[in-house]
């Protein structure tokens, strides 16, 4: 008796210092959600605000007469059609790749890796004119058909197919992304099981495999599915010619109109992008809420299956050939544009020169000024959105409730609207935060590296939040039963587990804010232009050959890059993950 | 406000060191007979090409080196939305306003929020591109014309109604009125025109023609023959010539529309003084220059137009009421919607 006395105190003590934890804990719960609501939300309420205001009094009739308007709809009915079609393409070419490159047996998978990014990386512009290029009456594959019986066309681009198409090829990356290393943590084991247990290879991959890289899939998916959606570049380029309307492109015809009503009418537009970037979102919710993890496995990149040498070879060829056509071929037409000296001129030795790099990098000083901008701007950004980004899917993930959900829904606002709108409601935010005080941080770098910060947070947290779901939560309790508490349970046993998803979200913003264009066309000011401001300003100016020059120097920059983070992470993986 | 305080004060400081330092210096540093010594900050918000709007800033500097001028260079477009919010959200940053066409002036001078200043250099101007209440003045002259290939095209046309001859359907290019503001103020004075109006654009419709997101597009779709024929604004059909692009710029015997990228002084400027001072640089016959060294038609009378462009009254204007097409901006916009099927 006497023994158990002190116990049940002891018992009772931790239980009011729980629930003392848990009242602290709503009052952080609450500060930490209206910090991220003033950050991510605030801004887009001062844009939604004006749907509701007709001079100065509260209206509905922005709604009523965009709802009415027939060609509200038929935008509508475009922007579903053409994200869904995209994202299933996206999904279905990241996860192939993915699963390839994670299970299947074949060389050269770095450099293939490299590939599969550079859709991604190529500024939109670009692919679409190469793309546009290679299916014209005069391009290559016409060229090609016109070799075969029959009177076969290239299929026109300029259509709801070509978009969804472009939209498919430059966004497939991110899933890949998210899934790669998703599939190399399955445990080998899981699938042995399903084998012994008379499950066929197709069977297994289905019941077993997908199912436990639904966490990546979705997560993928969402963020293929968001990028699609505020996708302006392609659809305004592919679109226009042939009449069609998206809801991005349509949001910047009104916020480009005249008037009083055109943030209005831009407004309501944004509201219905943004509901169903929301049904998105619940809707991948409701895919990973079945998703259970229980086992953790350290990634596992040696192959698990084996071709025979001549199916491994073709397997190979079907896909560099593949790699070649949708990420080399834009990279060439590039480079070819960039050396020659005037749009139209024949390719030919005469034609060809190094002026445009010339001026590009030793006559005009904004270039490499915006680059070591971009570069900074990148890196701080970065920095921010790995640390916040996950911190909070490690809340996410601890404590799915309401708070951390709603957390989420916030920071992915700002990444569903179009850039040009996102940048709009920057500038009634920061502008003068409270009415009558401007703190000085629009029309300085800061309103951009803030902008960057709150729009790509949720690329992170996804990254994060898809690494904390594979694994399993024993392991953490484990990890504490054996001793390792706070920083050294992070240090041994979780981030080594954690590294190579949160790295993945970490690349991908680093990219996203280094090419941004969209937002920072609005938000620059003197002395912190970026990469994208530079190149948008030369392609108005009707100067592409410069631009295509800029590019070529950053996308065969962004690839020394990307090889030296392989060669790293190839370190990493030896000295850390072995070497304990 | 502090950083202002400091700028200056350190211009000061450092003019104060300059007379100290030498006579020569200080002689030089004088201002020019109308700058009258100006000072402070401005910010400039533009959508000329970045080059361009430097050296203008440049050249300006060098008259009145006190003045120090920020750039914000967007498409024209993207910076009426960026004053627009900073509007909403309270207080305009721009000091001096350049963009692409009249209407988009008309716009924020119905708004009220442009200030009235007729400047004496103005006076050299033709006045049907000044505002007679003096919010805004044109800068230079940029006419929409015809760009033909010249692989495929030997007989170069002299009408518009090039575009609409069934023997050029699918053939030609044009920029989107719904994307670009330049676009929508040639609609608007297009389909004003006795022997154009809306006809023209439904028989371009007709005629198959491809609408592009803008001038730069048409250029690439022209110079690399994907099309023959296009409309586009002149400087950049002219540079793509001489660049040695197979282009030629057209001048359509019934006339071009014009643009005139006006300037005008935002009315919460907070250094009136300096962005006076650089609207009259920019009017002057030094800032008309510099325009025509760059390859624009100056808009000033007497001063040459640089090769492969046409000096104002070598052309003739198709024009319309800057007021009346602000009016009717939406409607054009949403009629031409209409023909061509969106």
């Amino acid at each position: 008796m006497t023994a158990k006395q002190p116990m049940v105190e002891e018992r009772k003590k931790r239980d009011s210092s729980f629930s003392l934890f848990f009242q602290k804990n709503s009052i952080y719960k609450v500060i930490g959600l209206l910090v991220i609501f003033v950050f991510f939300l605030l801004p887009v309420l001062r844009l939604v605000f004006l749907s509701f205001v007709d001079d100065g009094s509260l209206t509905l009739h922005y709604y009523t007469e965009i709802l009415r308007e027939p060609a509200t709809w038929k935008t509508v009915q475009n922007t579903l059609v053409i994200v869904a079609g995209s994202t299933i393409l996206a999904l279905a070419l990241g996860v192939l790749f993915s699963w390839i490159v994670a299970y299947v047996q074949l060389s050269g998978k770095r450099a293939m890796q490299l590939f599969i990014f550079l859709p991604f990386i190529i500024p939109s512009y670009i692919t679409t004119l190469a793309w546009t290029q290679f299916f014209s009456a005069s391009g290559p594959v016409n060229a090609m058909l016109s070799w075969l019986p029959g009177s076969l066309e290239a299929p026109n681009l300029y259509s709801i197919g070509g978009i969804i198409l472009l939209l498919g090829i430059s966004h497939y990356p991110l899933v890949y992304l998210f899934t790669v290393n998703v599939f190399r943590k399955i445990p080998r084991e899981l699938e042995e099981a399903a084998a012994t247990s008379g499950l066929s290879k197709k069977r297994a991959l289905w019941k077993v495999v997908l199912p436990l890289a639904l966490p990546g899939i979705a997560s993928g998916g969402l963020i293929a599915f968001l990028s699609n959606l505020d996708n302006f570049g392609i659809p305004a380029f592919l679109g226009t010619p042939a009449n069609i309307r998206v809801l991005s492109t349509y949001i910047y015809e009104q916020v480009v109109g005249f008037g009083p009503s055109a943030f209005s009418r831009a407004a309501v537009l944004s509201v219905i992008l943004g509901v169903i970037a929301l049904v998105g979102t619940v809707f991948q919710w409701f895919l990973l809420r079945r998703s259970r993890v229980n086992e953790t496995n350290r990634s596992d990149s040696t192959p698990r299956i084996h071709l025979s040498a001549g199916k491994q070879k073709l397997l190979e060829i079907s896909l560099w050939t593949f790699l070649l056509v949708t990420s080399l071929m834009p990279l060439i037409t590039m480079g070819a544009l960039s050396l020659i000296s005037a749009y139209g001129v024949p390719f030919n030795l005469e034609n060809l020169s190094l002026r445009n790099y010339e001026y590009v990098f030793l006559t005009d000083s904004k270039p490499l000024s915006a680059l070591s901008n971009s570069l900074q701007l990148a890196f701080f950004t970065m920095l921010v959105c790995l640390v916040l980004g996950t911190a909070m899917a490690y809340l996410r993930f601890k404590h799915p409730d309401w708070s951390t959900k709603a957390a989420e829904l916030f920071m992915t606002v700002p990444f569903a609207l179009p850039g040009t709108v996102f940048a709009l409601c920057m500038i009634f935010m920061w502008l003068e935060p409270v009415p009558g005080w401007n703190p000085g941080i629009y029309g300085t770098v800061w309103i951009l590296f803030i902008a960057y910060a709150t729009r790509f947070l949720v690329l992170q947290v996804r990254g994060s939040y898809t690494a904390f779901l594979q694994i399993d939560p024993s392991m953490e309790e484990a990890a504490r039963t054996s001793g390792a508490v706070g920083w050294v349970k992070w240090r041994r046993i979780l981030l080594p587990l954690l590294f190579p998803g949160i790295l993945s979200g970490a690349l991908l913003v680093f990219l996203m804010a280094l090419t941004e264009l969209t937002v920072s066309s609005l938000l620059w000011s003197s002395g912190s232009e970026t990469v994208g401001v530079v190149i948008f300003g030369y392609e108005q100016a009707g100067y592409s050959t410069y631009s295509t020059a800029f590019s070529t120097v950053l996308v065969l920059a962004i690839l020394l890059g990307g090889g030296l983070f392989m060669l790293l992470g190839k370190l990493w993986d030896r000295k850390v993950l072995k070497t304990k | 406000m502090k950083k202002i305080f400091f700028g200056s004060a350190s211009l000061c400081l450092a003019a104060f060191l300059a007379a100290c330092g030498g006579d020569d210096i200080a002689t030089e540093t004088a201002p020019a007979e109308n700058g009258e010594g100006v000072s402070g900050t401005l910010d400039f918000y533009t959508s000329q090409p970045d080059a361009d709007a430097q050296a203008l800033v440049d050249a300006f500097k060098e008259q009145n080196p006190e003045v120090d001028v920020s750039i914000f260079r967007s498409g024209t477009e993207e910076v009426v939305s960026k004053i627009q919010a900073e509007n909403q959200g309270g207080n305009i940053q721009a000091d001096v306003l350049l963009v692409a066409d009249s209407v988009t002036f008309e716009n924020f001078k119905a708004e009220e929020l442009l200030l009235a200043y007729e400047s004496p250099e103005a006076e050299a101007i033709d006045e049907a591109f000044v505002d007679p209440d003096g919010t805004y003045a044109g800068t230079k002259i940029m006419a929409t014309g015809l760009i033909v290939n010249t692989n495929e095209v030997t007989d170069l046309p002299t009408s518009w109604s090039i575009l609409t001859d069934e023997a050029t359907s699918g053939q030609a290019v044009m920029p989107s009125p719904l994307y670009s503001g330049a676009a929508a103020y040639n609609l608007g004075v297009m389909t004003r025109q006795d022997g154009l109006g809306w006809e023209f654009y439904e028989s371009l419709r007709g005629n198959d023609i491809t609408i592009t997101q803008g001038n730069g597009a048409v250029l690439e779709s022209v110079a690399t023959g994907e099309k023959n024929y296009g409309m586009i604004v002149d400087y950049l059909a002219a540079r793509a010539k001489s660049d040695g692009s197979p282009v030629e710029l057209v001048y359509p015997e019934e006339g071009v529309p014009v643009i005139t990228e006006p300037v005008g002084i935002m009315a919460n400027t907070e250094n009136e003084e300096a962005a006076k001072a650089f609207v009259d640089f920019i009017l002057s016959e030094e800032g008309q220059q510099l325009a025509s060294d760059l390859g624009y038609t100056p808009i000033r009378e007497g001063i040459e137009a640089p090769e492969g462009l046409k000096t104002l009254d070598e052309m003739t204007i198709l024009d319309a009421e800057a007021v009346e097409l602000l009016e009717t901006r939406d409607e054009d916009k949403a009629e031409f919607g209409q023909i061509f099927g969106q």
